[in-house]
């Protein structure tokens, strides 16, 4: 009675088998998007290509579900996951060939037993070497690719068997809390394997880095618990997958992707469907609208993060300046402040734009401006507490000047629930900049933003709907990912939840 | 084993990227010129538009670009902005667009470019020579004309660069209305009268909806106003001399007149009026015969306000009537039997008499004594300054309606050089027919239909109850009902909904959502709407050099804005090509540009 007591309580905290249940049913989800996909077109019968995707995910729903109830029946009976069932995994990472991403993930969970944080970074870094790959490739089926698509896809490639060679080393011999010294060099090939945007490669690095050269232990145990909490999380895992995704192909489809098929407009190919030479069809101009979108992640990124880093370094200047000096100062900054969070951000931004003009710095600033209060505020109420901390005391014992205090020891250790609001409201400045171009106030109309495209779509939705589709799902996706991983990190470092 | 399978798949990868094509690779083995001029700089234009011309300023961009430019767009949100920016000088291009109204060809070139043209900014005198040359023409003479201005105002100088004639589109609930009612004229504005409900049982029951697309009315003066904002509504509201048909012919149908005459030397226009019009005019909701004839000293009251700019405060329209010289009653029956019709043997009398009942007997000097059915008629002589055929499609212009010569007296009362918009209270301003406390409707009406109240959503519109009573001209529907809605997706949305049955301007790229629903119909027709790219001819590079504008000319394809609006635009060289054949077609050419470019730069 007593061991199956204990069973079921494996069976509830493990984190393996919400993972399972999690894949399946997505996995079953994507199926029927595409078995609805392949009858809805408008040709008579059945679009092979997509039907046959639909076999593939179904296949391997059912077999997640399979390996799920195994999973279920070993945690029942004996506590853990067998090896066998373990095995398994082996098999269900054949789905990577199907762009199933959920799927491989797991199964990459599944086959490894004992897992440390490099062991994910080490699977995701590889899963987004191979997605930005598989991405960059869609462009074989184009009439021509850019003049530096070789090169760029041969070093991509030779990067990914790096990766790959750096995730089976990780598995052999790295452990919990160190890594042979030879690893660092290791270590510093795959940093700069991290200059193509795939910043897993850069946290395995660092990783490997501090385990190799033997790090202070305790600072690893931190690394180690942060990493484990947000890992555990796995949608803010591919959430943070799909954000560094993003960011890598920003970054390679600079060589990788014609801008021309972009911008450049083609009267002989407008409004047509999705195919394998225009994966998202193409637009009113004639314009490749998946092309369009690869390269519309670098403005809505670039856009969201700079929006984002800037009102929180702004605001938490000024939040840290009125939560530590006396009230004076807090009341002049804060009152001012709330004269600006009294005006909406949005109007603000129409404002902005509207008096100096449309272009990507002037969205920057506009969208800045509008979201300082808040970030100051979330510093002050940090900083007022954190000062009143021993360690405050100690440093105002030792004769430190107060700026030092502040900017040494009471900001850096406020800094977790800016990082975590800064994560979440990263999601509302890509939508505001996505707003804003839709509007017709953001960047240039020709120029590839997620706002302006989708825009295009919105005048066909009812006779091109992909047009809206695709970029609104780009859109989606992204915003969520953002949140996932904000919640993710909030779970990670709130300290209330230790 | 493991070497083998590696050697193997390097192989595979090495013969597959053999297969891939780079861009340089194609281009070269294509023309092997991409037209961007080697050593010199790439020349920036600045091209200006408002956001409803993003597609078209996007294809310019483009076509700019891929001929060696480098282009900055100037994009502003409506007309005000887009016009200060304009006025400003900040921009080498600007995307405009004309629609001859009146459907004459004179019209279309006048305001534009001759030298003191209210919307010119060409000046050239060869161009002046030639536009005032072809205005004394008769359509026959005047063709060969209009082709030597277009040589000289786009080939030879390049003033403006033409991008594509539009056509008129117009969405009719065919469950609603009965389709073969509703015209759809080239030029004028729609006719409400001629238009019935399929069911006829629900005339004065249900009104007609309409829609368009500005609430702010200018003026319900007719002279005071020529915009889309009145276009329609005065066009309906005050009747006029003569009319144009949907294929931009003149008639007297649906006119003041039972017909009329120009008479030898082109310079004098005879008008034999109708008597079965009165003014009506609104009383508690209601339109009400006033039981005044619209009659030949009415004619003469609003054709000479329309030609003299001091006769109302803001007079937009006298620029169009300033070839009249004079309008009178004729009073001699005389007259009209001794002066010969132009270009025939026949008198003015036999003509005016043609197909009418009772032949005239007399001709009357005052309106009340007028009585067609026993041969008493009025007649209305228009003399012009110099000959000038074109003048009746002036006459058959909006701004042309006749207006009550007692009402306009007795309302517009004030000194017009002092005139003080707060205090006074002009006739036909919008505040007395807007819904609330300064609602004062003291419009009299000529036409078919009279303006009851508006707000900012829509204006309702009832029935001259006197207009043409008992004729087939008779209004069919008792009330109108326009509603205001700007955005063309959303009146688009109305019309499908079935919230209005009549939508004009559907967008080009909407035509298969309308010919697709079951309920509508859409009923196409040629415009005279030309859209065109404007040259700066003040203080910028394109205004110094002919070179660089020819550049520019040679670098617009207009066979790529045919293919982006899916063939629903029409070539064009000038704004006259809708009205005139010319036979001028303008034919991109990268290797023109390419010389004119090196020409520019050796300048």
């Amino acid at each position: 009675m007593k061991e199956s007591l204990n069973n079921r309580h494996a069976l509830v905290i493990s984190k393996e088998y919400p993972q399972a249940n999690f894949t399946w049913i997505l996995s079953l989800a994507l199926a029927l998007i595409f078995l609805w996909n392949s009858f809805s077109t408008k040709i008579e019968g059945l679009n092979l290509f997509v039907f046959t995707l639909f076999c593939a995910y179904t296949v391997t729903a059912v077999f997640q579900l399979f390996i799920t109830m195994k999973m279920k029946r070993d945690l029942l009976s004996t506590g853990e996951i067998r090896t066998t069932t373990r095995r398994l995994g082996y098999i269900q990472l054949a789905s990577l060939l199907t762009g199933n991403i959920f799927a491989a993930a797991f199964a990459f969970t599944l086959v490894n037993k004992r897992k440390t944080p490099e062991y994910t970074f080490a699977v995701y870094m590889l899963l987004t070497q191979l997605a930005v790959i598989a991405i960059s490739s869609v462009n074989l089926f184009k009439p021509y690719v850019s003049d530096t698509f070789l090169i760029a896809m041969g070093s991509l490639l030779l990067i990914a068997l790096f990766h790959l060679a750096a995730l089976i080393l990780t598995v052999r011999y790295v452990n919990e809390y160190s890594a042979p010294p030879w690893m660092s060099v290791l270590a510093v090939v795959l940093m700069v394997t991290a200059l193509t945007g795939n910043l897993f490669a850069l946290l395995l690095g660092w990783s490997l880095f501090m385990k190799s050269k033997r790090f202070d232990s305790s600072r690893l145990l931190k690394w180690n618990v942060m990493w484990e909490k947000i890992t555990r999380n796995s949608t803010a895992v591919l959430g943070m997958f799909f954000i560094l995704l993003m960011f890598s192909i920003s970054i390679t489809s600079r060589f990788t992707f014609d801008y021309a098929l972009a911008v450049e407009n083609n009267y002989s190919a407008i409004l047509e469907s999705p195919s394998l030479v225009y994966p998202f069809g193409t637009d009113n101009f004639g314009r490749d609208v998946f092309s369009r979108i690869v390269f519309g992640a670098r403005i809505s990124l670039l856009v969201g993060f700079a929006s984002t880093v800037i009102p929180g370094l702004i605001g938490g200047f000024l939040g840290a300046l009125a939560g530590y000096y006396s009230t004076r100062i807090d009341n002049w900054i804060m009152r001012l402040l709330d004269i600006l969070y009294s005006i909406p951000g949005i109007l603000l931004a129409i404002a902005i734009i509207a008096a100096f003009g449309a272009n990507t710095v002037n969205l920057i600033i506009a969208l800045s401006v509008g979201s300082i209060p808040t970030y100051a505020r979330t510093m002050r109420a940090n900083v007022l507490m954190v000062s009143n901390y021993d360690f405050v005391d100690s440093a105002k014992a030792l004769g430190a000047s107060d700026f030092s205090i502040l900017f040494k020891q009471v900001v850096p250790n406020s800094l977790a629930p800016m990082i975590v609001k800064s994560t979440l409201t990263i999601g509302g400045a890509v939508i505001a900049t996505s707003s804003l171009s839709y509007l017709g106030l953001g960047v240039e109309p020709h120029i590839p933003e997620w706002g302006n495209i989708l825009k295009v779509g919105s005048t066909y939705l009812e006779t091109n709907s992909y047009l809206a589709i695709f970029p609104g799902l780009a859109i989606i996706l992204l915003v969520l990912s953002f949140n996932f991983l904000g919640d993710g990190l909030r779970d990670a470092l709130d300290p209330k939840l230790d | 084993m493991k070497k083998k399978l590696l050697t193997l798949t390097l192989l595979l990868v090495l013969v597959l990227a053999g297969c891939v094509k780079t861009k340089s690779e194609v281009e070269s083995e294509g023309k092997g010129d991409d037209g961007k001029g080697g050593l010199n700089e790439k020349v920036q234009i600045e091209v200006l538009g408002m956001g409803s011309g993003e597609e078209d300023l996007n294809i310019v961009r483009d076509e700019l670009i891929k001929n060696g430019f480098d282009v900055k767009l100037n994009i502003q949100p409506d007309y005000g902005t887009f016009s200060a920016q304009k006025d400003a000088g900040n921009f080498d291009l600007a995307l405009s667009s004309w629609t001859t109204v009146t459907g004459n060809p004179d019209y279309a070139v006048r305001a534009l470019f001759k030298s003191d043209g209210a919307n010119s900014l060409v000046e050239d005198a060869k161009i002046d020579e030639l536009i005032d040359q072809a205005s004394a023409e008769t359509a026959d003479e005047y063709t060969k004309t209009y082709q030597q201005l277009e040589n000289q105002l786009v080939t030879e100088k390049a003033f403006i660069a033409p991008l594509y004639n539009s056509f008129k589109a117009q969405g009719v609930n065919k469950e609603v209305l009965n389709p073969d009612t509703v015209r759809l004229a080239k030029s004028r504005a729609i006719a409400w009268e001629t238009i019935d409900f399929k069911d006829a049982a629900i005339r004065t029951s249900e009104p007609l909806v309409s829609q368009q697309a500005i609430g702010d009315l200018t003026s319900l003066d007719p002279i005071k106003g020529n915009d889309g904002s009145i276009n329609t509504l005065n066009t309906n509201m005050y009747v006029r001399l003569v009319n144009l048909t949907d294929e931009d012919e003149v008639v007297s149908d649906g006119s003041l007149s039972h017909n009329y005459a120009m008479a030898e030397g082109n310079s004098d226009y005879y008008f034999l009026l109708r008597d079965d019009i009165n003014f009506a005019s609104v009383s508690n909701g209601k339109a009400i015969d006033t039981g005044e004839r619209v009659g030949a000293e009415d004619v003469v009251f609003s054709l000479e306000r329309a030609k003299d700019k001091d006769s109302v405060p803001d007079h937009r329209t006298y620029s169009l009537h300033e070839r009249i010289k004079s309008a009178e009653i004729v009073t001699d029956l005389k007259e009209l039997e001794n002066t010969k019709q132009s270009g025939t043997d026949e008198t003015i009398l036999e003509t005016l008499e043609n197909g009418l009942d009772t032949k005239l007997s007399g001709v009357v000097e005052n309106k009340t004594n007028a009585d067609n059915s026993k041969g008493n008629y009025q007649v209305v002589k228009v003399t012009t300054t110099e000959p000038f055929p074109q003048v009746l499609n002036y006459l058959a212009h909006q701004s042309a309606g006749i207006v009550s010569e007692k009402q306009v007296k007795s309302i517009n009362t004030y000194d017009v050089a002092s005139f003080n918009l707060d205090k006074d209270i002009p006739y036909g301003d919008q505040r007395t027919v807007t819904e609330g406390v300064n609602y004062n409707n003291q419009l009299y009406a000529s036409g078919p239909y009279i303006l009851v109240k508006k707000n900012d959503y829509q204006a309702d519109f009832v029935k001259n109850p006197a207009y043409r009573a008992g004729s087939e001209f008779e209004p069919k529907i008792s009330n109108v009902t326009v509603r205001f809605i700007d955005d063309a997706d959303s009146a688009l949305s109305a019309l499908r909904n079935g919230e209005i049955h009549l939508f004009n301007g559907v967008p080009e790229t909407k035509y298969d959502l309308v010919e697709k629903a079951d309920n509508l119909l859409l009923q196409k027709s040629d415009s005279n709407a030309v859209t065109y790219l404007q040259f700066n001819t003040a203080g910028r590079e394109v205004s110094k050099s002919e070179n660089l504008r020819k550049a520019v000319l040679f670098s617009i394809n207009q066979d790529e804005f045919l293919n982006y609006y899916q063939g629903n635009k029409k070539k064009a060289y000038s704004t006259v090509s809708p009205l005139v054949d010319t036979g001028n077609e303008l034919v991109a050419d990268s290797s023109k540009v390419k010389e004119f470019l090196e020409a520019y730069h050796k300048e």
